[in-house]
């Protein structure tokens, strides 16, 4: 019961804070929730169940996109759309690791870089369904059995995604199929020898982090109340990825820290440097792999284990 | 005398033009432990390989506890109740030594994804079981002492014991051993071969390769030798011995000189 306190604990501290920020900071707040919550999932997918996938942005997208266009073109009530699109994003995932999956997982990679690509064609080239290069605007969200939730109460929001995504990979990772993915990870022979079904411990994987993700482009569709493609191309795929790395990748904790340094690194970087900041990005990626291959927390484990050592 | 738990028959594997197990016969009941004996190459681990599912034959067929499991996978094959340890220590490095005594136990799970979602509570409770008795096979191996130590800084012996309970951990009715001496300290090697005895007295068929001939005599009621693929004898340890066949193929002269 400790555990569960904790958990409304953090649920009403990140929910005050909604409270107090303008509109600018809260944009950044609303953002960097959402990257840690994009984090968590890509962390389970990459650090956890080891698979090196570019397309957890892509669902992202994906949920963004299904949720306006299934509410405000094909009229569908907000929980029904909400369903269909998790059930979209579940249905594309095992498309693209059923057959990826039964090769080397280099495959994946390919597939889900392909698939990353040809998502941004499709919402280029798709009309006044996807609004084209412009995207799609001009939309707000309906009432949620008869309550507006906009303002604060709509970060409230954001701040119970993150939690809830946290909570799902927190048990999973817990469990016999958390314990499957990192065998997998670690030992694919072994794994299978111990009867663990590799290949669909990797599709199960993909698909569950799939979906968590489109989720989160869900929500993520009435932050800015405006969906278009270029936030979907591959740089923001491949910040993750940084994240997941620099936070240390295999650890909720890792993937946190990871998400809010590199979201939030930017803001006090560019002032100082413009738009050199990449650079920095790409140098800490560096620095990080060679010295420190399990992140910043890892960095942080090997120093409390100094100082607890005699 | 009842029907063997594993019964092999004609097995063959052939690797392009090598033929690394050709026509072979094996049979293991319940509670014995068959050696399996032969010089480097003879195709004793591609023999564990086939029956684990890791390989499938090129021919032949295998059947454990009458039902066919040749070119099955490995998973199904293990929670058949087939568990292996493999000649190179395989752990797994990122998990703590319970947890990779807990994946042996992976088949005896059976809550779905959904119900671990929920936080279901037998699911909760089936994870706690697991472990307490993950600890209790590290203990049943000697590995007590190491228990919070990193698998990387695991010895050699230490990581060989860790396979053992993480075989043992799945409830195997047939338990593989690849090589299960080989590399391990006397103390480590007297620790094996008491684990093994204890094994078989449970019920649990054994099949045993070894390289090291003393250690294997001193355990198995019956050998088989392979040589190049095929057996050359098979029986009780002290007649396999004296075979002349058999110290041909360790003497090293080409077997087929030695049956002539
Ligand atoms: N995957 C493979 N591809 C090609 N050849 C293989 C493969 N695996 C084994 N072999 C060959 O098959 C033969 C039998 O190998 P195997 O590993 O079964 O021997 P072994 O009896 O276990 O030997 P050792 O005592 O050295 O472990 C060898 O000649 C080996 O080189
Ligand atoms: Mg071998």
């Amino acid at each position: 019961m400790k555990g569960a306190a904790l958990w409304i604990a953090a649920a009403l501290a990140l929910s005050a804070v909604a409270f107090v920020l303008g509109p600018y900071q809260t944009d950044i707040y609303r953002k960097l929730l959402l990257w840690i919550t994009l984090a968590l999932g890509y962390n389970f997918l990459f650090g956890i169940s080891g698979q090196v996938a570019f397309s957890h942005f892509t669902f992202y997208g994906i949920g963004a996109y299904a949720i306006v266009i299934l509410i405000f073109q094909a009229g569908l009530p907000l929980p029904l759309a909400a369903a269909a699109g998790v059930g979209l994003c579940v249905v594309l995932a095992l498309a693209v690791a059923i057959p990826a999956t039964r090769l080397d997982g280099f495959y994946l990679a390919l597939a889900t870089l392909a698939f990353a690509q040809l998502f941004v064609v499709v919402l280029n080239e798709g009309g006044a369904v996807t609004g084209g290069t412009g995207g799609l605007a001009s939309y707000r969200l309906p009432p949620l059995f008869g309550a507006r939730l906009d303002g604060p109460r709509y970060t409230v929001v954001i701040v119970l995604l993150l939690l809830a995504t946290l909570a799902v990979l927190w048990r999973l990772d817990r469990s016999h199929f958390g314990r499957a993915c990192r065998a997998v990870r670690d030992n694919p022979e072994a794994a299978a020898a111990m009867g663990i079904d590799v290949r669909r411990t990797r599709i199960a994987a993909y698909a569950i982090t799939s979906a968590l993700a489109g989720i989160a482009g869900m929500v993520y569709a009435f932050v800015d109340n405006t969906v278009n493609p270029p936030i979907f191309g591959l740089e923001n795929a491949f910040l993750l990825l940084f994240m997941v790395i620099v936070g240390g990748s295999g650890s909720h904790a890792g993937a946190i820290v990871g998400a809010a340094l590199l979201y939030l690194l930017p803001f006090v970087l560019s002032p100082l440097i413009g738009h050199h900041h990449a650079l920095v990005f790409g140098v800490v990626m560096v620095l990080v792999v060679l010295f420190q291959p399990r992140g910043l927390v890892g960095l942080a484990d090997a120093r409390a284990r100094r100082r607890a050592a005699p | 005398m009842n029907a063997p738990l594993l019964r092999a028959r004609a097995l063959t594997k052939r690797f392009g033009g090598l033929t690394a197990v050709a026509d072979l016969d094996l049979e293991v009941h319940a509670g014995e432990i068959l050696g399996v004996i032969g010089p480097n190459g003879a195709g004793k681990s591609t023999t564990f390989n086939m029956i684990a599912g890791a390989t499938a034959p090129t021919a032949g067929s295998i059947d454990f506890d009458g039902a066919p499991i040749a070119g099955r996978p490995p998973h199904e094959i293990a929670a058949r109740g087939i568990m292996r340890t493999f000649q190179h220590n395989q752990p797994f490095a990122g998990l703590s030594l319970a947890e990779n005594v807990m994946v042996g136990m992976h088949t005896r799970f059976s809550a779905p994804l959904w119900k671990l979602i929920a936080g279901s509570r037998a699911a909760q409770r089936a994870e706690r079981d697991a472990r307490a008795r993950a600890e209790a096979l590290l203990d049943f191996v000697g590995l007590a002492e190491q228990r919070a130590d990193d698998v990387g800084t695991l010895s050699f012996g230490q990581g060989r014991l860790l396979e053992i309970a993480r075989g043992l951990a799945g409830e195997p009715r047939l338990m593989l051993f690849d090589e299960p001496a080989a590399g391990l300290t006397p103390a480590e090697c007297e620790r094996v071969a008491a684990i093994i005895r204890d094994i078989a007295a449970r019920g649990i068929a054994v099949l045993l390769i070894e390289h090291d001939m003393r250690f294997l005599m001193a355990l198995a009621e019956r050998v088989a030798v392979l040589n190049f693929g095929r057996k050359i004898a098979e029986g009780a340890p002290a007649a396999v011995r004296a075979d002349p066949a058999v110290l041909a193929a360790y003497l090293g002269s080409p077997a087929g000189d030695a049956h002539a």
